[in-house]
């Protein structure tokens, strides 16, 4: 590549100018996105960008500068810039950081490169789905989104490290609006698969696209359940949504750091019951997360192990302030961001419930779902969440009864781990190719799920 | 032959009927800090954004990789997607009328050569200001922004307009604690001019405010006359009126303005311009993100709606001529109709006067989740994070955590009572200091 021998000069030019650390990013990202709506093609947007961060340290100070040109001038100036500005700064008092020296050249598995497939093929997959979700007229909007990525990132530094990553992602989200005499319900999702365009061949959209239609038929014909405590089973979707959220950024290095986080100073300590093991991780079915933007490589962090805080997610800034090893957590969104800390693949551990096991033992209750969950609030420093989630179903005598739309779960974080009494064998984790997870103005993509869940008391109110 | 205007015929050349190029190129200092700078980042970042139509298909499709064989590349590929896109009826051609207005006073060249050094020490000043101020206080969370923007447009109608711009932006957040109370003060300043900016007024300000309202309480709920401050009620014209006097909107039906030109929308003080060529406005440009040469437009005059705001796409529709209000967020979206500099004109009396006027009522200093009111349905909320109760004309206690909300189009025509002299800008949306004969307040 010639593009790594110039990084490698600059690299070098970087040195002699008397820096103590310097590492650059080089990112090449391409984005592809359809969307139709009621059967009419709306958008098609395509979008290409590139460029490199450069990062040093002088004299304990930070300087950070990027450029999407890559001509050797510009590299230059971007280099001088970085520099100029931590020097600028004067004396800092980051103390000297542990970066890993990692050689690597991987990429996800993918087999058709989707940006090179015929945008006519694409189209027409994605109008086909949109078609299908018009089973019948109550069905009064679809829309549906097809989404590809394409991402190359390469990081190199002073201390011999050289790791390049690839991404290619694939999906399609689609969304069913329905009206019935009672209301008006939409219902929204998506699968995503760190994939070539063989993932989205392989599936039945068209069947994924009426299902949905039929979810919203029948949510817009459900009541809301009364406002109350129940004892609830959550639903992979729904459990990921709430760990990532509710947990996961509470078990970020940089709030741990601040001591903004409610599990600040709690390692060693019994936060959850006995059945609670939560992972960060690089896995096959969530995003693909071998290396961070630091260069470092994702190590296995077990957060919780059976109800225990056993640790926290870190880059090399929050690791040095808190005594602790980098857990390869270090993310930026894109070269023009500094790397923070942020989740890869969170979730919970299996144990050895099936999901019959965990519904015969609930009188009356409901099971949550988080298909069609349309967003919710945390506050990390209370540990508090309140989430809207998708058409669940209320639990009586150990059945699944009717459906029940416009479900808000709400609770603090720390409380409803405790009262989790039984955890499914099953495992699922999903991730997203259309957004991630927002924290600071960085957008990264990430997974998040786990088994199916029951809780003993989760308040659930209606809308 | 230019890199756009090269682009424009390579567009041609692989079988469209109509072509547009526009490449931005920006170089920003960021500067976040709170007890120290916490970040410093220089960016560079260029992109192009291409559209082609082919026939009444268009598209766009954009690339920020800009050397020759990307912008082939990109060329090829954008009129490949706009030859299967379906047709837009609508559809005329691209801007025929490119050229520059004569507005000034959107470049200062000190802004592009600052060094990071003395950046670096401004900030550091403020910082100390803070901290010297009381020691109550601490900086939280600041952010300063220093950019330098060059814009180059071009299409199969004309040849290249170029144009460079400079922009900076500051917002300190300030937090104050005595015993159980604490309070946050926050202060923002935008402008063209490096000499314009001084961060240290802007911090000491925003620690003032923090202090002067740590023992800030809710009142009981109540209906009362509402002054509400300049910079704060020009956010709230921005959330209201941007996408409501849009020829998009209107034309779209999505406008509570829709069909009524010529007719009274608001009381007599109420005049609103779109001020494309305002000397130092931060939205103030010789053309628009079309290459349509920018122009004064009064929207509402003297209570009457006048005008709505126009790109080309939509002007050609209505059958009249553009008001140069092309804007695309960035390189990478189609240009949309929306404001410039939106302005509330100035009235006669200072803001002092407005307050001794006021037997009882809250004066508004600053708000949060304005950006949540409504411009469809005119519904306007905000809640209050920093106000005083008015008691026989003078401010006395401070005031916070109410919610203020009222029917937008009654205010501008039935309750406006008073209009400030004390015009100030809110990035690219400008007030005096406005009073309201009263809107609803929900406390305790």
């Amino acid at each position: 590549m010639e593009i790594e021998s110039n990084l490698y000069s600059i690299l070098e030019k970087a040195e002699r100018s008397g820096v103590s650390y310097a590492d650059v990013r080089y990112q090449e990202h391409y984005y592809e996105s359809i969307l139709v709506e009621n059967k009419v093609l709306r958008n098609y947007s395509s979008r290409k960008f590139s460029g490199v961060g450069i990062r040093v340290f002088v004299e304990g100070a930070l300087g950070y500068a990027s450029t999407c040109n890559m001509s050797r001038e510009s590299l230059i100036r971007a280099l001088n810039n970085a520099i100029n500005v931590a020097r600028a700064l004067g004396k800092g008092g980051e103390k000297s950081l542990d970066f890993e020296t990692n050689r690597a050249e991987v990429r996800s598995n993918f087999k058709v490169d989707p940006i090179n497939v015929s945008p006519e093929e694409k189209i027409s997959v994605t109008l086909d789905a949109n078609k299908s979700a018009f089973i019948e007229d109550r069905v009064k909007n679809a829309a549906t989104r097809i989404g590809f990525l394409k991402d190359l990132r390469l990081f190199m530094s002073t201390v011999g490290a050289n790791v390049k990553v690839e991404t290619v992602m694939s999906g399609l989200w689609h969304q069913s609006v329905a009206k019935s005499s009672m209301a008006m319900e939409k219902v929204g999702y998506s699968e995503s698969k760190c994939a070539g365009f063989e993932f989205i061949a392989s599936r039945d959209w068209n069947g994924f696209s009426s299902n949905l239609s039929k979810l919203a038929i029948e949510a817009s014909e459900a009541r809301t359940p009364p406002a109350g405590t129940y004892m609830v089973i959550v639903d992979p979707d729904a459990i990921g949504l709430l760990l990532h959220e509710a947990f996961g950024h509470a078990s970020e290095g940089d709030l741990i750091s601040t001591r903004e986080s409610v599990l600040f100073g709690k390692v060693g300590e019994k936060i959850a019951s006995e059945e609670v093991t939560i992972v960060d991780d690089n896995v096959e079915d969530g995003y693909f997360y071998p290396y961070d933007d630091e260069g470092t490589a994702k190590r296995r962090v077990v957060v919780v192990e059976d109800g225990v805080l056993r640790g926290y997610l870190h880059d090399t800034s929050s690791a040095s302030k808190t005594n602790a090893q980098s857990t390869g957590n270090g993310r930026a969104q894109d070269f023009e961001n500094i790397p923070i800390v942020r989740q890869a693949n969170y979730f919970m551990q299996p144990k050895d419930y099936s999901f019959e096991e965990l519904v015969e033992d609930v009188d009356y209750g409901i099971y949550v779902s988080g298909k069609g969950a349309t967003g919710g609030q945390v506050d990390v420093g209370m540990g508090t969440f309140t989430f809207s989630v998708g058409p669940s179903k209320i639990i009586r005598g150990g059945k699944l009864e009717e459906t029940v739309r416009g479900v808000v779960v709400s609770g603090l974080i720390l409380d409803t781990l405790k009262t989790i009494d039984a955890v499914g064998k099953d495992l699922t984790i999903r991730t997203n190719v259309f957004g991630g997870c927002g924290k600071m103005g960085q957008t990264v993509r990430v997974g998040f799920g786990g088994p199916h869940v029951r809780v003993q008391k989760m308040i659930v109110g209606g809308r | 032959m230019s890199l756009v205007e090269k682009a424009v015929r390579r567009i041609l050349d692989f079988g469209a009927s109509e072509s547009e190029a526009y490449l931005q190129s920006e170089k920003i200092l960021w500067i976040e800090f709170d007890e120290k700078i916490e970040c410093f980042k220089v960016i560079e970042s260029s992109g192009i954004g291409l559209r082609a139509a082919v026939g009444k298909r268009v598209t766009l499709y954009s690339t920020s990789v800009i050397d020759d064989g990307s912008i082939e590349d990109a060329a090829e590929k954008v009129v490949k997607i706009a030859k299967i896109v379906p047709e837009d009826p609508e559809w005329r051609h691209f801007n025929m009328d490119l050229g520059k207005s004569s507005a000034e006073g959107y470049y200062d060249k000190s802004v592009e050569e600052i060094e990071h050094k003395r950046v670096a020490e401004n900030v550091k000043l403020a910082i100390q200001k803070i901290k010297d101020y009381n020691v109550k206080v601490k900086p939280v969370r600041g952010l300063l922004m220093i950019s330098t923007t060059k814009t180059f447009v071009a299409n199969c109608y004309s040849e290249e307009f170029e144009m460079r711009e400079t922009g900076v932006s500051a917002v300190v957040r300030v937090k104050a604690e005595e015993g159980q109370w604490k309070s946050i003060g926050s202060e923002h300043f935008e402008t063209r001019f490096w000499k314009m900016m001084d961060l240290e007024e802007i911090a000491s300000k925003a620690a003032e405010k923090a202090l002067k309202f740590l023992k800030a309480k809710p009142i009981e709920s109540c209906r009362m006359p509402i002054i509400i401050r300049n910079d704060v009620f020009a956010s709230i014209l921005g959330t209201m009126l941007s996408g409501p006097i849009s020829a998009d909107w209107v034309q779209k039906n999505r406008s509570p303005l829709s069909g009524k030109l010529k007719t009274q929308v608001a009381c007599d003080k109420f005049t609103i311009v779109d001020n494309g060529i305002l000397y130092g406005g931060m939205r103030t440009r010789p053309f628009d993100d079309e290459g349509h040469p920018t122009q004064k437009t009064y929207v509402i005059k003297e209570g009457v709606l006048e005008n709505y705001l126009y790109d080309t796409y939509t002007a050609l529709k209505d059958d009249v001529k553009s008001t140069g209000n092309a804007s695309r967020g960035s390189y990478w979206l189609p240009p949309q109709a929306s404001p410039s500099n939106l302005i509330l004109e100035a009235g006669d009396v200072s803001s002092e006067e407005i307050v001794k006027e006021t037997r009882r009522g809250l004066l508004v200093e600053d708000v949060i989740g304005e950006w949540l009111s409504n411009p469809v349905s005119g519904n306007v909320n905000a809640t209050v994070t920093h106000a005083y109760l008015i008691e026989d004309g003078e401010p006395t206690t401070p005031v916070k955590g109410v919610t203020v909300s009222g029917d937008f189009y009654k205010m501008i025509l039935e309750d406006l009572e008073m209009v400030g002299k004390d015009v100030r800008n809110n990035n690219q949306y400008h007030s005096p200091t406005v009073k309201f004969r009263e809107m609803i307040v929900a406390g305790k």
